[in-house]
């Protein structure tokens, strides 16, 4: 049976394991960089940039201890036309523990979580060939803005944001 | 003449309305729901949500007070697999004041913060029909990662949100 519980200092390594496991799903595994020390920096140090939720399994009438296997990363983000917006950062379920309604647990803790902490929407990205996810969330009520709205994500890494740094030419 | 400054309490009239402006340039102005009260509790209470650099215009020799004609609203956020990032939420000048370097510097200060609190990356959407933004940061290097990669923005809204919650 499982258990959903906030995540603590001594979870790290089961998170950049999940990490690496969803990164692997998305088939993106080699560009996982983070360590366990920058997750536990970053999430339990005096100002936390992420929130996680963990899934627990433990075998019935057994002794073993329990083992991780879901996760969500959520923070909250602001839209300037709505205010507080939940973000869903990443959230995976180790495959042979799907179709158990872990997932629909976690989302509806993180909705329940939403509605306490007055945030108007739940905003995520799914890339765009993960159907069964796509699906998951579309099941749910999930609307697609980059579909319906057209908007696209865009980043700057870190060489161009060190050449906008640079004092500009004369 | 123009100058940047971090954003304070008294600006959240000059916020909203830039918020306002920005959104009926993207057509859709309608959708701000956010009011000044809102602005207020939101980025200047205990646990600021998003935190904002304005541009402020003055003439050369005139007694005026400088007025507010343009912003960035920016918060971080975390990436599992690189860390923290600065996510530039909304990004606007006056048209009236375009031309003049003023983004560019919101940028470069922008660029100097994202630095200075290590994030390896600066995240932001922009709409796709909006090319002349597009062309902007695509001048300064940014690449688009919903083309590139695939990523798509999805929303839960609040009707679907309660669903969740109740079942």
């Amino acid at each position: 049976m499982f258990k959903l519980r906030k995540a603590e200092p001594r979870d790290v390594s089961a998170i950049l394991r999940l990490i690496k496991e969803l990164a692997k799903y998305e088939e993106m595994e080699g560009r996982v960089l983070l360590t366990e020390k920058d997750l536990l920096e970053d999430g339990f140090g005096e100002h936390p940039f992420y929130q996680c939720i963990v899934a627990e399994w433990q075998e019935e009438q057994s002794n073993e201890e329990p083992k991780v296997i879901g996760f969500a990363m959520y923070y909250f983000t602001y839209d300037p036309w709505i205010g507080k917006i939940l973000y869903l950062e990443d959230f995976f379920v180790v495959e042979e523990f799907r179709g158990k309604g872990i997932g629909s647990e976690i989302l509806k803790l993180l909705s329940d979580l939403a509605m306490k902490t007055h945030c108007s929407n739940m905003h995520f990205v799914v890339a765009e060939d993960n159907r069964s996810s796509i699906e998951f969330y579309k099941h749910r009520g999930a609307e697609d803005l980059s579909k319906e709205e057209g908007w696209r994500l865009f980043r700057f890494v870190e060489d161009s944001i060190l050449k906008m740094a640079a004092p500009a030419d004369k």
